[in-house]
């Protein structure tokens, strides 16, 4: 369970370092992705119990004595989706970018502008 | 009644609907807007004077409130919706004329943005405020976007970045804040967050702090929006201005009197932090020659304002501090409104560029001249009660450093904004020509820059509207109990 985690933080970090040190807007837009992923695997190892099943509830539904939490992998759907349509208007913007400067570094953004 | 919901499923109905109605006629897509604008300032008007007898609670699609999700209408929602409607509403007449780029476009994501902001005010569930909070900043994007020009790709790049950035915190607090309490409505979270322990309880508000603090400006993390105003156009930053930031700081502010309470530690954080932002910002917003960058710095100031008053922490702190979230909406957007004019007629967006403008445009440049007179703090104006407000209970509760800056940030906003009027009443070096301007242009501006007139004459009006919000504030379990229907 603590690898888990630490894979978590380590996917944050990663992204967070990717966005503050990279000049191309790809990769910015990639870093974002991986933070984002990192918070859905959050959103699930939180809900997730040791041999528990789904929460569907059926005739015998009293078999099931464990359980995940079914709320935040309901979340982290609307989180997912969330971020696609995020991600897709951020690459709809480096394209618009792209098709002005010619590039996708920032530096050279800047140098353009003069 | 239904009206509740209706506040924010008619935004997001007509927002859909006008790509619909555009294949059968593009000349109904206008009427459509004024329409739907108009119907949804009349129910937004109907359900606050409602919501002023006594608080609504509304249960969507009649879920048990444990369960489902709830719209609460307190007084605090109640302000902030009126302010909602009031500036939605003057900016959609106002971009009938004003907006000629991607016209279908800009009013769908307009009506999401309203549907979004007005969400965020009115919700009583954690998540349901993160989905909106989302549907706000991703419109916001787009709209900052809409213009196509160099500096508005840029802004709407950065603003995206920090927008992530800000939405990745917000959701680690949320889910945090699931973990600890198992509900992510409002009424169980405040019941059973006092269990968690101290160390989480401060990671959830430093997300949270970091999450909202982004978008509503907390120097230091504001410097995407200098950047983001310069291209988006003037509708949207009245918009922007006026609503959007606020409603993150609407968010904030709810969560941390529900969440925490106003302990005296947090107290001193957000008083002497929304010190240092007026400061830092009022003194950005002297060295700037673009219009639209310093009515920027001087958002971010007001918001430090706000966060002074509301880290008072006491009932008359907390009416200042709200006042001045409705003052600073009516004066920012008549502001910015008024940029958008000059900008349409003789194509200004430096300081140097609106000279002589106060003969040539008498009148929408004495609009102007109110907004400007309000927003430094000169009475009869609307900023002069809310400021004076704000002093008077930063002097009550003895934060004397605190009270002595309010009058400083003043002189200094006095100081780039006589920059402002002096260069409007200067004599120009040629002759201007002026475009005419359409009355939907004027109208808006007149109306706002007028209630700015009026609500420092009569400050009553307000006043009655926000004198409960400190119930449901400060005493929590007076906001719990409304929302479990106890």
């Amino acid at each position: 369970m603590e690898q888990t985690f630490l894979a978590i933080a380590v996917l944050f970090g990663l992204g967070l370092y990717i966005i503050l040190t990279h000049q191309n807007l790809i990769k910015i837009a990639m870093g974002i992705g991986v933070m984002e992923s990192a918070i859905i695997l959050l959103f699930i190892i939180l809900s997730y119990r040791p041999g528990g099943t789904a929460p569907i509830l059926d005739a015998d539904a009293q078999a099931y004595d464990l359980i995940v939490d079914p709320i935040p992998q309901a979340l982290s759907l609307t989180a997912i989706v969330i971020g696609a349509g995020t991600t897709a208007l951020m690459l709809a913007l480096i394209i618009k970018i792209y098709n002005r400067y010619n590039t996708l570094y920032i530096d050279e953004i800047k140098k353009l502008k003069g | 009644m239904d009206t509740p919901v209706l506040l924010v499923v008619l935004p997001l109905l007509t927002a859909f609907s006008l790509g619909i109605i555009k294949t059968f006629s593009k000349k109904l897509v206008k009427a459509v807007t004024v329409i739907s604008a108009t119907v949804h300032l009349a129910l937004i008007i109907s359900v606050v004077r409602e919501a002023m007898q006594s608080p609504i609670v509304y249960h969507l699609g009649d879920w048990d409130n444990l369960l489902g999700i709830s719209l609460v209408i307190d007084s605090f929602s109640a302000m902030m919706a009126l302010l909602v409607g009031v500036l939605s509403y003057g900016v959609i007449i106002y971009s009938l004329v004003y907006v000629d780029f991607h016209e279908l476009k800009y009013y769908v994501l307009s009506f999401l943005l309203i549907a979004g902001v007005m969400g965020m005010s009115l919700t009583g569930d954690l998540f349901n405020l993160y989905v909106f909070f989302e549907i706000v900043s991703i419109t916001s994007y787009a709209l900052v976007a809409i213009k196509e020009e160099e500096a508005s790709f840029e802004g709407a790049f950065k603003y995206l970045v920090m927008g992530m950035l800000s939405g990745t915190f917000v959701l680690l607090a949320i889910i945090l804040t699931y973990q600890v309490t198992g509900a992510l409505n409002f009424a169980q979270v405040a019941a059973n967050f006092g269990d968690a322990p101290m160390l989480v309880r401060q990671t959830i508000f430093v997300f949270f702090l970091i999450g909202f603090g982004t978008k509503f400006c907390l120097v230091p993390l504001h410097a995407w929006l200098p950047d983001v105003y310069c291209g988006a156009p003037a509708s949207f930053n009245a918009l922007s201005s006026g609503i959007v930031i606020k409603a993150s700081l609407y968010a904030f502010i709810r969560i941390v009197f529900l969440l925490f309470g106003m302990t005296a530690g947090i107290g001193q954080i957000l008083i002497y932090w929304g010190v240092i932002t007026f400061l830092v910002a009022h003194t950005l917003a002297y060295q700037q020659e673009s219009l639209k960058r310093l009515l920027g710095y001087s958002s971010i100031a007001q918001i430090g304002y706000i966060l002074l008053a509301i880290g008072l922490g006491t009932e008359s702190g907390i009416i200042a501090g709200s006042y001045h979230i409705f003052n600073d909406g009516l004066m920012k957007a008549t502001l910015f409104l008024g940029v958008g004019i000059f900008s349409y007629a003789v194509g200004a967006s430096k300081i140097d560029d609106l000279r002589g403008l106060g003969f040539s445009m008498p009148k929408i440049s004495f609009a102007f001249v109110i907004a400007t007179l309000a927003i430094i703090g000169l009475p009869p104006f609307n900023g002069f009660i809310s400021k004076w407000l704000i002093l008077q209970a930063a002097w009550e509760t003895e934060y004397i450093v605190a009270a002595f800056f309010i009058p400083v940030g003043s002189l200094l906003s006095l100081a780039y904004y006589l920059k402002v009027i002096k260069a409007l009443y200067s004599r120009p070096e040629r002759e201007i020509e002026v475009k005419p301007i359409d009355w939907k242009l004027r109208v808006p501006t007149y109306v706002l820059s007028a209630a700015c007139l009026v609500m420092g004459i009569i400050p009553g009006l307000s006043l009655a509207l926000i004198e409960n919000i400190p119930k449901f504030l400060l005493d929590s379990s007076n906001y719990i109990n409304l929302l479990l229907g106890r």
